[in-house]
């Protein structure tokens, strides 16, 4: 039994480093397009530049694609971590970003009125890893 | 003897597993608790980070000390500078800078508010520069009211304020999508405009010439292929040239000065 729930929770912790992986490509990918003098304006196409361009693209001065990039690099080290307070972490995190993506999301629909699939991408992977990570938490073993 | 033996190690099996499955359950909703607590920690500091990010801009015109100090500032700016409609400058200044733009593009404000200032402050102050606005909707999602706003700013330009209005509306910019553009937005912005007589800008709104340039200024800049804002060409004897970055730097105005005049 244990060794049976061992082993299903290295596919998780597989899965969720995977899901990690693809993560810091398109939130990587997002911070390049903020950073790397790609202009980025107002235009009236309503996809991703104009969802860039928004001023919900940034958080206090900081664009939310790197916030995003810093929770997908945090979610990989902490599930490299054994413990009970690891996998606490793992789901804070996980659980973080899931609901501020929700929010983002809500803000694409409903007040700047357009649709960054990357940003989509990144929200879905967000969802994703908030449900794994929290099986993770309820089915682990005591010991690890 | 056996049997007895047999029905001990039974029982103590029993009470072993029963041990284990209550621990098993004990662990399981103290799991459960950690995950409630997790939740509502987590909806607590997303709380915090959507009240962040929604406090970018404001709703309505500022009132007070602040909107004192951002018109004055304003009037500084633009004081003993000749405008005519969307002309700041002399006309007479051998380099035009047109400028696309959206009073609601956060891009359009970020220009209006970093380096366009130096410009006017050098450049277009001393007649070697004149700008020219020219109204493209971007960022604005609604037709009616960006004709609405941008007719405000033109109605303004019947009475040389142009400018001033366009850089009051910039300063005091809303925050996207929160239809922040209304009557009273407008009207406290012309109101914070020393020396424009208000109910004339009211009357002028009403003028349908100003709704046509609104949109020939649109449909033009849509011919020449523009579609984003600001957009900024300088155009001079020597040619016409466009920075490279999207909010360009001062010293890329400069250089771009340069390269045409």
């Amino acid at each position: 039994m244990r060794a049976l729930r061992r082993e299903s929770d290295g596919w998780l912790t597989s899965a969720i480093a995977i899901l990690c992986l693809i993560g810091i490509a398109v939130a990587g990918y997002l911070t390049y397009v903020h950073y790397a003098g790609i202009k980025v304006l107002c235009i009236s196409s309503g996809g991703c530049e104009t969802v860039q361009s928004s001023s919900y693209a940034k958080l206090a001065g900081i664009p939310v694609a790197v916030l995003g990039l810093l929770g997908y690099i945090t979610i990989l080290i902490l599930i490299s971590i054994r413990g009970e307070t690891a996998r606490m972490a793992t789901c804070a995190v996980a659980i973080i970003g899931f609901l501020f993506s929700a929010y983002l999301t809500y803000r694409e629909l409903f007040t700047i009125k357009a649709i960054c699939q990357w940003c989509v991408s990144s929200a879905v992977l967000m969802t994703i890893l908030a449900v794994l990570t929290t099986v993770r938490l309820l089915r682990a073993d005591p010991s690890g | 003897m056996s049997s007895r033996k047999q029905q001990r190690e039974e029982a103590r099996a029993k009470r072993l597993a029963e041990e284990q499955a209550r621990a098993e359950q004990e662990r399981r909703q103290r799991r459960l608790r950690m995950l409630g607590g997790i939740a509502v920690g987590a909806v607590a500091v997303v709380a915090v980070l959507i009240a962040i990010s929604s406090s970018g801009g404001t709703s309505s015109v500022p009132t007070g000390a602040q909107a004192k100090k951002t018109a004055a500032s304003v009037e500084t700016l633009l004081s003993g500078i000749p405008q005519n409609g969307t002309r700041l400058g002399s006309p007479n200044a051998p380099v035009t800078m047109y400028y696309y733009g959206d009073l609601e593009c956060p891009i359009c404000k970020d220009f209006s508010l970093s380096s366009l200032p130096q410009l006017i402050q050098n450049e277009v102050r001393a007649g070697k520069v004149q700008v020219v606005y020219r109204s493209l909707q971007t960022a604005t999602h609604d037709p009616a009211t960006f004709s609405t706003q941008q007719v405000a700013a033109l109605a303004a330009g019947q009475q040389q304020k142009f400018w001033n209005y366009t850089e009051l509306f910039y300063n005091q910019q809303g925050t996207e999508g929160t239809n922040y553009v209304t009557g009273a937005y407008l009207a406290a912005l012309a109101r914070q405009i020393p020396g424009l007589n208000v109910s004339s800008w009211s009357t002028a709104r009403n003028n349908s010439a100003l709704a046509v340039q609104v949109q020939q200024e649109g449909q033009q800049a849509t011919a020449q292929g523009f579609n984003a804002t600001p957009t900024l060409i300088f155009q001079g004897p020597k040619g016409k040239v466009q920075p490279p970055d999207a909010v360009p730097p001062y010293s890329e105005l400069q250089a771009a000065v340069k390269q045409v005049g």
